[in-house]
């Protein structure tokens, strides 16, 4: 199973999907510096450090984990590799899960990034106007605890994202999928079922109401993690014609 | 000799329509075995049930005696594919896609040299594979098909893409294959003369079936032989080969008549110039003619539907 993880980590090299595990969290973290200057008192690090997570879990970790999966996908869609793939004397399962933990992993080390760029902007706002420069210190034990929830609620919809980009070959019925998943998800913040979301259950790891946030994570990450083994299982077994 | 893949009445339904309907075919040990058909007859499908990536509706596969069916990964330990999607990841270079399959093969890091060295991509391979023209990525997948020394390589019209001198290269690689390697060569391809000049054995597949198989030099014996002519009156030539019980072709400017099978090719083209000057046509040009894979394949392939493809056969 490592070969085959090591063999779909490597197929990462210079692609797309490197550039966009660098650039999403560095679009937050270029938001937060700019927000951070418009400031005119000094806040706690707190604040800046839960409101890039909010931003990250809320908008852009859906719309990332759609993009993501699409173009891992299509690594393979795109010049039809799983014929060869398929053929080789691996267990097919192993392929399909391998590229399961590679997103997943990819997701996890997006969400951490985001943070220590967002702390990197946030310094480097200072720098700039040091009158801002926030109170306390940056709790990043805590943060990080906070952080591997929201990867952990997103489980199900990296699931849900990865199967649709693996079964469809083009792009459309994932994107469509996961910018519809992400539209709701903005336009019906406030909605109590909202937990019950694939696309809502990561920002549900920030609410104030501890069984929100005991609910999206059970969801997410325990049926999340059933509906993985469900898409290996289902795309090791079915025919690419 | 033993048979390196062998199929039983391998069959596989699409919905209501049948795309390979029964095929019993056997590919002997250490062959190059050119798999002949039009496109749509069911080339494709048959290798991609012999390599395990669709299940037959009927029959079974074998490859060096692993029931494809039976043990998936067992059968694919035996063979090396180069299909028609080459499937390389073009953001990597030859070298690193070669990589990936050599550590999903658990092939050691020489094989990759060695592979490379066989076709002679050795420079070329630290370039990303984006900026190769098809006839490279051609070269690479068979270099990944070889990878691990498979004793059996499966080729999806392995010269698509190359120029003139690359599918000369090519033929002569595929033919010294099996004595350089001891590998069994299942080739797949549309272009008889691509066959013709390289395998040692052919399947013809029409419509899903095969009709008919065996070794290229017997099938070629085995035909009725075959004088070519050309005469200053080729239509009343043909009607004199008529009389004479031999049935004529007009092939451009010449006209080919069938003998009857066992007969004497030298003694019929005596006896026909003999009876055509008789008759008060010059003959421009008399002789045997060898036969070739076309003429087999036409014979047992169902007929192309394009009337400019016919040979006219003459009344």
């Amino acid at each position: 199973m490592l070969a085959v993880l090591s063999v779909e980590a490597r197929k990462l090299n210079r692609s797309l999907a490197v550039w966009l595990a660098v650039a999403a969290p560095a679009l937050i973290a270029v938001f937060m510096f700019f927000n951070l200057l418009r400031g005119h008192a000094p806040r706690p690090w707190a604040v800046w450090m839960q409101a890039s997570t909010g931003v990250w879990a809320f908008f852009m970790l859906p719309m990332s984990v759609t993009a993501l999966t699409a173009l891992v996908a299509h690594m393979e869609h795109g010049p039809r590799a799983w014929d060869h793939l398929r053929a080789l004397p691996v267990a097919r399962w192993k392929i399909y899960a391998a590229k399961a933990l590679c997103v997943l992993g990819v997701v996890a080390a997006m969400s951490v990034l985001n943070l220590l760029l967002t702390w990197g902007a946030v310094r480097a706002a200072v720098a700039v106007k040091p009158v801002l420069a926030p109170t306390g210190a940056p709790d990043l034990a805590g943060q990080m605890a906070l952080v591997g929830k929201v990867v952990a609620a997103a489980t199900l919809l990296t699931a849900i994202q990865l199967w649709t980009a693996l079964r469809y070959s083009s792009f459309v019925p994932a994107l469509a999928l996961g910018i519809g998943g992400t539209f709701f998800s903005v336009v019906a913040t406030a909605a109590k079922p909202g937990v019950f979301f694939p696309w809502q259950m990561p920002v549900n790891m920030l609410s104030s109401e501890p069984w929100r946030v005991s609910t999206a994570l059970c969801l997410g990450g325990g049926l999340g993690t059933l509906a993985l083994v469900l898409a290996v299982a289902h795309l090791a077994r079915r025919e690419v014609l | 000799m033993s048979a390196a893949i062998q199929t039983h009445g391998l069959t596989r339904r699409f919905g209501r329509r049948l795309a390979v309907d029964a095929v019993s075919m056997t590919v002997p040990e250490r062959a190059v075995y050119g798999f002949l058909g039009r496109n749509g007859a069911g080339k494709t499908t048959t290798l991609k049930m012999v390599l395990g990536l669709i299940r037959p509706s009927g029959g079974v596969a074998r490859v060096c005696g692993v029931g494809v069916a039976r043990d998936r990964i067992g059968a694919a330990r035996q063979v090396g594919a180069l299909l028609e999607a080459h499937g390389f990841y073009v953001n990597l270079t030859g070298r690193e896609n070669l990589a990936l399959t050599a550590t999903l093969l658990g092939a050691p890091a020489g094989e990759i040299d060695r592979v490379l060295e066989v076709v002679e991509m050795r420079r070329e391979a630290a370039r990303r594979v984006s900026d190769y023209s098809l006839g490279m990525r051609q070269r690479l997948g068979l270099a990944r098909a070889m990878l691990g020394a498979p004793p059996v390589l499966v080729l999806d019209e392995p010269t698509n893409g190359l120029d003139p001198d690359g599918i000369a290269d090519m033929r002569r690689f595929l033919r010294s294959l099996p004595e350089r390697t001891g590998a069994t060569v299942l080739l797949s391809s549309h272009l008889l003369g691509e066959i013709e000049q390289t395998a040692t054995h052919i399947g013809i597949v029409s419509q899903g079936r095969l009709v008919l198989e065996g070794e290229l030099t017997r099938l070629k014996a085995d035909l009725a032989p075959e004088i070519a002519l050309r005469t200053s009156d080729n239509r009343r030539a043909a009607l004199l080969l008529r009389d004479h019980h031999l049935a004529p072709t007009q092939v451009g400017e010449d006209l080919w008549a069938r003998l009857r099978p066992g007969d004497d090719v030298d003694r019929a083209a005596a006896a026909l110039n003999q009876a055509l000057v008789q008759a008060g046509l010059s003959v421009f040009a008399i002789g045997a003619r060898d036969p070739s894979l076309e003429d087999i394949y036409r014979r047992v392939a169902a007929p192309v539907p394009a009337p400019a493809q016919r040979r006219p056969e003459i009344a």
